[in-house]
């Protein structure tokens, strides 16, 4: 996945962003590869469960002591 | 004691002698600033050395103590300050030109709590411009040189701090850490490095920067002085609505118990899979070290850390917001690496940033699951040691990585998760690599358990390769 120059151009311009040169692109560009390489890792990521539906039981105090004397 | 000998001490050592009043303040202080001034012209430690300040305090803090006032273990002790904490009447420039001629009006709220427990300010340190990198090659005031070898980065964005104090300039630095600017320095300087808990210290006074997981944290020569310096700037801020109000315990009654019985938490992904090949083996004898102490180690998972890239997506939408009135007014003060590393943030779409936010949330989940599970975690702090000052590339593994400027993220690789999730993390030396600089291993614990993390990281402390070791530049 990649973006144009002429997409990010128009996004400074539409946007009110800050201006670059057609070379000040191509400097900004390794952070903007970073950027999109992260977002396609995030495809695959299911985030409709993600806060309060996750949220996680806390094992009573008891019940972790025990589980470490297990040796688990 | 002769003044180099009173320079290799730790405060913990100190502390006692200076109360009893066999060591002075002003004749210690005398000694640190006749090492910054001997060593500046090769570290370029400083941007700005506070001699006469510096004096007159230590004068001060001699004479309360021999009125009977002592205030604890960091009284007449000689520290520094990172450039990007605000101390009143003070230049702080934050390593930029942006800011080359800023005084503010008031301290940070950790350099009150520093003077407040006696501590001297020696000056304020050299970093990476505006914190964002983690280098120390600083465009506008000269790159820091890594005690350890000259010819390398000490690590940053604290470089200066970290090279301070394991060139035993000072006791103790405070630096920030937004993805490991304590813990990086720390590592490749040889010294402890701390990034306690997010809440734990007040971020007021720490300037331009990110809201989202910013901490300002101790490098020091010891785990017992680490100790000592959070113990001094730790607690509930009124005017800092990150800081928690939960007590403060001491942070020093742990140490000396050691690891028995303890649950190490090994992860299995993500932090042991890109190490230097010395790396890889000094932490794999520290952690066999560990279990010789009794630590049982217990592998762990971390599904989630596969998304760990997206939190430095939110960074960068961070960066723009946070840097938009300098980039405004004055972006051709800049330097290359940050202009163009913070400019790329602008095009961070709202919806991806929320996306970014909720990978984080499921990250942080990991680390609250496996922390149930087992009392620490340990990783090797850096995947590599202090690459060269003039490389702007590394080879590492058979890839080509940038160091600094867009697109750079391997040297934080390891430490800029606990960014994210908040937990405490502290790094440790625990030996050199083939070229003889320092290695670092990194212990995690669950929020607000930093004296877990003292005790963990003192046991090892006692075992580590690296003790006694000091750095060639204070070797003649």
């Amino acid at each position: 996945m990649s973006v144009s120059n002429e997409t990010l151009q128009a996004i400074i311009r539409d946007y009110n962003g800050f201006e670059l040169s057609a070379e000040e692109l191509e400097l900004v560009r390794p952070e903007v590869d970073y950027y999109m390489e992260q977002l396609a890792i995030l495809d695959d990521l299911d985030l409709s469960d993600a806060m309060s539906g996750r949220l996680l039981r806390m094992p009573a105090a008891d019940e972790s002591q025990a589980r470490k004397e297990g040796g688990e | 004691m002769a003044g180099n000998e009173l320079l290799s001490s730790t405060i913990a050592e100190l502390a006692p002698r200076i109360r009893a009043g066999e060591v002075s303040p002003v004749e210690l202080t005398e000694a640190a600033l006749a090492r910054a001034e001997e060593l500046q012209p090769t570290l370029n430690t400083f941007i700005t050395l506070l001699g006469d300040q510096a004096m007159a305090q230590a004068r001060e803090e001699e004479a309360a103590i021999a009125r009977g006032e002592f205030k604890g273990p960091l009284q007449g002790i000689p520290i520094g300050l990172k450039d990007n904490l605000a101390t009143a009447g003070i230049l702080t420039t934050l390593g930029a030109r942006v800011l080359a001629d800023y005084v503010p009006d008031e301290d940070a709220e950790v350099a009150i709590r520093c003077r407040t427990a006696g501590a001297v300010i020696l000056g304020k340190e050299n970093m990476e411009e505006f914190a964002a990198g983690a280098t120390s090659n600083n465009p506008h005031f000269g790159p820091v040189r890594n005690p350890w070898g000259t010819e390398h980065i000490p690590g940053g964005s604290s470089g200066g701090g970290g090279a301070n104090v394991a060139a035993e300039v000072t006791f103790a630095s405070l630096g920030t850490d937004l993805g490991g600017s304590v813990r990086l320095p720390g590592s490749f300087c040889g010294v402890v490095g701390l990034k306690q808990t997010f809440g734990r210290v007040s971020q007021r006074g720490l300037l331009v920067t990110s809201f989202n997981g910013d901490h300002i944290g101790p490098m020091t020569r010891s785990v017992a002085d680490s100790a000592i310096l959070l113990q001094a700037i730790a607690g509930y801020d009124p005017l800092d609505p990150s800081t928690v109000p939960v007590p403060v315990p001491d942070y020093s009654a742990g140490l000396g118990r050691g690891v028995r019985g303890l649950r190490m938490g090994v992860p299995s992904n993500y932090y042991f899979e890109d190490l230097e090949p010395d790396v890889e083996e000094a932490t794999h004898r520290a952690m066999a070290a560990l279990e010789e102490l009794g630590a049982i180690s217990v592998p762990v998972e971390l599904p989630a850390m596969k998304y760990i890239g997206a939190v430095r997506m939110a960074a960068m939408s961070d960066a723009i917001v946070t840097h938009e009135p300098f980039l405004r007014a004055s972006r051709n003060d800049y330097g290359p690496d940050v202009l163009y590393r913070t400019l790329g943030g602008q095009f961070v779409l709202g919806h991806h940033y929320s996306k970014a936010m909720k990978a984080q949330r499921l990250i942080q989940e990991d680390y609250a699951r496996v922390l149930q599970d087992v009392d620490f975690i340990v990783t090797p702090t850096t995947p590599l040691c202090a690459p060269r000052i003039e490389d702007p590339y590394v080879e590492h593994n058979g890839a080509t990585h940038r160091v600094r400027g867009p697109g750079s993220s391997l040297v934080s690789r390891n430490t800029s998760p606990f960014n994210a999730t908040g937990h405490p993390a502290i790094t440790v030396p625990c030996g050199l690599n083939g070229a003889g600089l320092p290695i670092g291993l990194q212990f995690i614990a669950a929020g607000f358990r930093e004296e877990l993390l003292f005790q963990v990281a003192a046991a090892y402390e006692g075992v580590s390769p690296s003790q006694g070791r000091r750095p060639p530049v204070l070797q003649g």
